[in-house]
């Protein structure tokens, strides 16, 4: 026994959440799954308690989704941060692209600015366009400059310098200069080798800012678990070890959403389906991703109201959950969020001062959420406050409690629905090819409705909804990305050119993996490139073949609608992916039993309101429900971490792999 | 009517004209509309009523729907059939701007409603490249398009085509944007049709009725929090670049409960020069100002100004008679109409409203040939200054304010396009008003020519200075500066020359102006 604990790791991730920290644990071909209450303070703290709870002894190979950079960038609390910049280009970050996010604001102002003015330094060098050196870098200004920003007291420098992707030696220069100073450096050249100064100067500023608290959060777990035991999942949707992480925390910035996303493209294409629409509906907001077959990435999100242009998963997030707060406004129309009671203090049956209804109210008093399963009973519900609030709001629209409280939820969905299908439109999609899959606490009772109403055919509810973005981190690879900016006509690059700009990436990549404990034969190095037509402002991400310009005039065709094939292409930045495949679990499949009668899975009956009527609905336990089960709506199926709600009339089946389906074309 | 349907087709029309959007946004191929968004695309109702729209740029807020009223009663159109117009004198803004606008048909022929979008071309002929220019007629700034349909039956009109593609610089990009126009059009019919079949005609139609009706109420409650009275506001145009004559915009405005009335005509006569802006235009204006005094998640749509009448003076400058140049209305006039209508409402309630923002979106083109490539280059953009100070806060730097919220180029990008060398790109710093709350500071933005070039700058804010409220100082002006071999020569607000390589044109743009008196000042 202990034998085999040594010779066969097991193999755990641990996604902190605001509430909750999620595990999920593999061993002896199966899954353990378990969640414990966040420690705010210090996040390590509840990750060490919970890694406790895995019988001691073991091997283990962990896999952290960690909210600090995040947190510490939303909540402005990283680093003293100075910039290091050309003279006459010290506001670039403050300026930004000169837009306001909301155009009926009077009073519009930009969130919190990461460094001071008085932080940004200019130094007198250029390069240009070309890549030629128009002005030496003034040297005695660089001591200067060095000596205020030790005077300042600054934790970390950000060096950005104009068209430093074509040339670094400034920038360089510049880091020499800062060694033995005792503040962390962080360059353009080596956190994104892409050209758009404000994007890449925020990007690099935003890893400069996170690095001393992340290096520090990181040193603490790895001080504790050892350091070979731990990886940091990415934003990427790819794992890289601690030692990487520290170097450029800002490749983890959205490391938890990202897991869900894998874990959902995981578990569609087992299931069978690889046009995903993941919704991940928690107690503020509501991650959405369009998955096409493969992990969706984007190379311009905005995070905390700055862009960061490493590839991050595509998600877009909708201020609609759990704790958003219906309201009736002036023109009489009954409107859901963006207002939240959140988790603190949470919707009224919660019992710690909210007085305002919230959709978990109404879903508590439709009877579709049971009190005594909320997270295991974890969280006490109280339905008589509630229950007063509608009352009384009720009232006073002449309604009834149960058509406010539907009529909350109905809201709800429409704001969701309104959501999914911009993330859709907007690619070129229609929502009813693709299959919904929903995760997190509150999804699965909203996620019947919606599909229905967007046209969607089928929900897949994975096993254990409550932490598919924990089983995305451990089904993950080591993932690594790099990029080029090189700026010319393509059809002015030869064969030679390009093999060498991809070889330059190439052998960057392979000395990082081999870091990462892998040989060249063990890597997929995926080659892409960024082209636009001459004259475009954007680009788009085509991968590699030995006929580009096919390639990218299909592209275009695909994404916009059109293509010009006499069109001049400009090639922008040379692109690539390296993966390094893990040993990971399968999610296995199991042999479907003979019966299709779900009735011993059945706890209770309950009294349940769907459009209006009150209807007596069987109460399942999911994990009494066996492959090849079929249920026929109303029901309730509850399990520990989450609630699926089955309207009347829609068939829900089990699958081969626990998964819940729910045909959502019609109902009988 | 229900609270619940009432915000659940809230979000179904709007979705039809985001749609729209995002279907426009997609297809069209210049990045003035893909990627600086300057379009906007709407739903109507059978009579021509807004619905509800999907905008990105203010200035078109208010004259869509004059575009649609005046083809609605115009021309008949038939099942398949999509009427142009940019003619800003038939509801437009400037020529730039076509709107493209469709019927959406019931099964037994009748109309149902309409869907419309507009987007800005990067050319559509005259004088200048990019159709923006110091004009002094409306035939030189381009071509003109009455009301006519472009699409029969399902088919585009290739004839109308050929005249409009044979009139641009830039034919293959206006085909691309056009027929993303078409797409995005033909979404919206296809989404609408869909939510007629799965909720019934009846109901539709009467919550588009309803939904103009709710903005309506909101409006009317905002502003009945408005006290009651006359309040008037006088500002003035620094020039129309022919003359130094400065140009009066005057608003006089009655709030009679739930009800605003602004009269516009003691403004200026219509001038020689492009600053004259159609009835639109102040339309646009005067909603947007009110639309901030409502949450962003109303729909905008003919609601929002049912309570609000607007006079202007046909001859006068925010009413100019047939022909008149208006290529610089659209983006300069629009800027100083918001600062008269919000200078008149803060007489009325100062503490809710802020200062004066720089009241000029710093128009600036530059073209030639670039000798390196022997090819043409035209470089367009406009820069952002300060904004103005609040009894609440301070106002905000280096931003684009009111009528536009255009991107600017990023530095490298702009090298790697054109013969020009980005030197300085900064916030001006004591430009913004002084006072207990500061206004926002202006940008400084200095070019460096690699080679001979034509430069055109239409800015405002140059002479008359960004206004201050309740005691507070006014914002800097701004100043356009031409430097030859370290010879600054200091250039009037609106000018087009012919500069050589080497040459420096310095753009530093206005400061907002402040709020109250600063105490420290006071006391001194």
């Amino acid at each position: 026994m202990k034998e085999e604990q040594i010779t066969i790791p097991v193999f755990v991730s641990v996604d902190t959440g605001g509430t909750f920290t999620d595990f999920v644990c593999f061993r002896n071909g199966r899954f353990q799954v378990f969640k414990y209450p966040s420690s705010r303070e210090d996040p390590s703290e509840a990750v060490l308690k919970g890694l406790e709870q895995i019988v001691p002894g073991c091997s283990l190979r962990v896999i952290h989704g960690s909210t600090v950079a995040t947190n510490t960038l939303l909540e402005r609390k990283g680093a003293k941060t100075a910039i290091i910049t050309n003279k006459g280009f010290e506001d670039i970050l403050e300026i930004g692209r000169q837009t306001r996010s909301r155009i009926y604001d009077l009073f519009y102002r930009r969130q919190n600015q990461l460094v001071d003015s008085k932080l940004r330094f200019g130094i007198n060098c250029r390069i240009d366009s070309g890549g030629r050196r128009i002005e030496e870098l003034d040297r005695r200004e660089l001591t200067d400059i060095v000596k205020a920003i030790r005077a300042h007291g600054v934790d970390s420098v950000a060096v950005c310098l104009l068209f430093s992707f074509l040339d670094p030696s400034d920038e360089m220069l510049i880091e020499k200069a800062m060694e033995n100073s005792g503040v962390e450096v962080s360059l353009s050249c080596d956190v994104l080798k892409e050209f758009r100064e404000y994007e890449r100067l925020s990007t690099t500023v935003i890893d400069a800012y996170v690095k001393p608290v992340m290096r520090r959060y990181l040193k603490g777990l790895s001080d504790a678990l050892g350091e070979k035991m731990l990886s940091i999942m990415q934003s990427n949707g790819g794992r890289i070890s601690v030692k990487a992480a520290s170097r450029q925390p800002v490749r983890t910035i959205l490391s938890g959403p990202a897991g869900g996303v894998v874990g959902a493209l995981r578990t569609g294409v087992k299931a069978g389906f690889d046009k995903i629409i993941s919704f991940d509906m928690g107690g503020t907001s509501t991650d959405v991703a369009l998955i096409d077959g493969k992990l969706p990435l984007r190379t311009d999100s905005i995070i905390a109201g700055l862009p960061v242009q490493v590839p991050m998963i595509d998600i877009q997030t909708v201020g609609a959950g759990g704790g958003s707060i219906a309201r009736f406004d002036e023109g009489g129309a009954l409107t859901v969020g963006p207002q939240s009671a959140g988790a603190h203090p949470g919707p009224i049956c919660y019992g710690k001062g909210c007085s305002e209804p919230t959709v978990t109210d109404a879903n508590l008093l439709l009877g579709r959420l049971i009190p005594e399963n909320f997270l295991g009973g974890a969280v006490p519900i109280l339905k008589e406050p509630a229950e007063r609030v509608f009352n009384n709001l009720a009232r006073l629209w002449s309604m009834t409690r149960k058509e406010l409280a539907e009529g909350i939820c109905t809201v709800a969905n429409s704001n969701m629905e309104r959501a999914i299908r911009v993330v859709s439109v907007e690619k070129g999609h229609d929502p009813g090819d693709f299959t919904l899959v929903s995760f997190g606490g509150a999804g699965a009772m909203h996620a019947a409705f919606l599909a229905e109403s967007l046209g969607i055919p089928r929900v897949l509810i994975p096993e254990h909804p409550g932490v598919l973005s924990a089983m995305g981190m451990l089904l993950s690879d080591v993932i690594m990305d790099y990029s080029l900016t090189v700026m010319q006509d393509f059809s002015l690059f030869s064969e030679e050119d390009l093999n060498s700009f991809y070889a330059s990436l190439e052998s960057r990549a392979i000395g990082d993996m081999r870091d990462e404990g892998f040989m060249n034969d063990q890597l997929l190095l995926e080659r892409y490139a960024d082209l636009r037509y001459k004259g475009q402002s954007y680009e788009l991400i085509v991968p590699w073949s030995s006929d580009l310009a096919q390639g990218f005039h299909a592209a275009h065709q695909r994404a916009y609608g059109y293509c010009d094939r006499e069109g001049e292409i400009e090639m922008v930045n040379v692109r690539l992916r390296a993966v390094a495949e893990t040993d990971k679990p399968s999610l296995e499949c199991c042999k479907i039993p003979q019966t299709k009668d779900p009735s011993e899975a059945v706890i209770c009956e309950r009294s349940c309101v769907f459009d209006g009527v009150t209807v007596a609905t069987k109460l399942y336990r999911r994990s009494l429900l066996r492959e090849g089960f079929e249920l026929e709506g109303p029901a309730i199926i509850a399990e520990y971490s989450s609630t699926t709600v089955l309207p009347p009339g829609m068939i829900l089946s089990v699958d081969s792999l626990r998964n819940m389906v729910i045909d959502c074309t019609g109902r009988r | 009517m229900d609270p619940i349907k009432l915000e659940v087709f809230k979000n179904k029309f709007i979705s039809v004209a985001e749609e729209m959007g995002y279907c426009l946004s997609r297809t069209s191929f210049s990045p003035n509309i893909k990627e600086r968004r300057d379009f906007s695309c709407a739903l109507f109702d059978e009579q021509g009523r807004m619905v509800a729209q999907a905008a990105h740029i203010p200035v078109h807020l208010g004259s869509m729907p004059m575009s649609v009223k005046s083809v609605v009663e115009k021309i008949r159109m038939r099942q398949g059939d999509m009427v142009m117009l940019n003619d800003p004198f038939s509801g437009g803004t400037h020529l730039p701007d076509i709107t493209l606008i469709a019927p959406v048909f019931t099964k037994d022929g009748q109309i149902l409603a309409y869907v419309a979008n507009r987007a800005h071309h990067a050319d559509i002929g005259g004088i200048s490249p990019g159709s923006m220019t110091l004009s002094s007629s409306l035939f030189q700034e381009g071509l003109i398009i009455p009301p006519v349909k472009f699409v029969r039956n399902g088919l585009v009109e290739d004839d109308l085509l050929q005249i409009i593609l044979r009139n641009t610089r830039t034919p293959a990009e206006r085909k691309g944007d056009l027929s993303a126009q078409i797409s995005a059009n033909l979404t919206g019919i296809k989404r609408f049709k869909e939510l007629v079949e799965s909720r019934g005609q009846v109901v539709v139609t009467n919550y588009m009725q309803h939904l103009n009706d709710y903005s309506e109420r909101i409006m009317q409650e905002a502003i009945s929090k408005i006290p009651d009275g006359d309040y008037s506001f006088l500002d003035y145009l620094d020039d129309d670049g022919f003359s130094t004559e400065r140009i009066r915009l005057k608003v006089l405005l009655n709030i009679t409960s739930d009800q605003a009335f602004l009269d516009f005509s003691g403004s200026s006569d219509q001038v020689f020069g492009s600053v004259n802006a159609t009835p639109s235009i102040t339309r646009s204006a005067v909603m947007y100002v009110f639309r901030c005094l409502i949450p962003e998640s109303v729909p905008t749509n003919d609601g929002c100004m049912a309570p609000i009448s607007i006079r202007t003076r046909c001859g006068s400058v925010l009413n100019p008679r047939n022909s008149a140049a208006v290529a610089s209305g659209n983006v300069e006039t629009s800027q100083r109409i918001v600062d008269v209508v919000l200078g008149a409402l803060s007489m009325a309630m100062e503490e809710r409203l802020p200062a004066a923002s720089q009241g000029t979106m710093n128009n600036i083109s530059i073209g030639g040939i670039d000798t390196t490539t022997g090819r043409s280059f035209s470089y367009y953009e406009t820069i952002g200054g300060g904004t103005g100070a609040s009894a609440r806060a301070d106002g905000e730097h280096a931003i684009h304010s009111h009528m536009t919220n255009t991107m600017n180029t990023p530095v490298e990008a702009l090298e790697f396009s054109y013969p020009l060398r980005v030197q300085e790109y900064s916030i001006r710093r004591g430009s913004g008003g002084r006072g207990h709350h500061r206004g926002g500071n202006g940008v400084v933005r200095e070019l460096k020519l690699l080679c001979d070039a034509q430069v055109t700058v239409l800015s405002e804010r140059r002479v008359l200075r960004p206004y201050g409220l309740s005691g507070g100082e006014h914002g800097k002006c701004g100043m356009n500066t031409v430097i030859k071999n370290n010879q600054k020569t200091l250039m009037p607000g609106k000018f087009s020359t012919h500069l050589q390589s080497g040459d420096i044109i310095r753009i530093e743009t206005p400061g907002g102006g402040s709020y109250g008196s600063d105490g420290v000042t006071l006391t001194e």
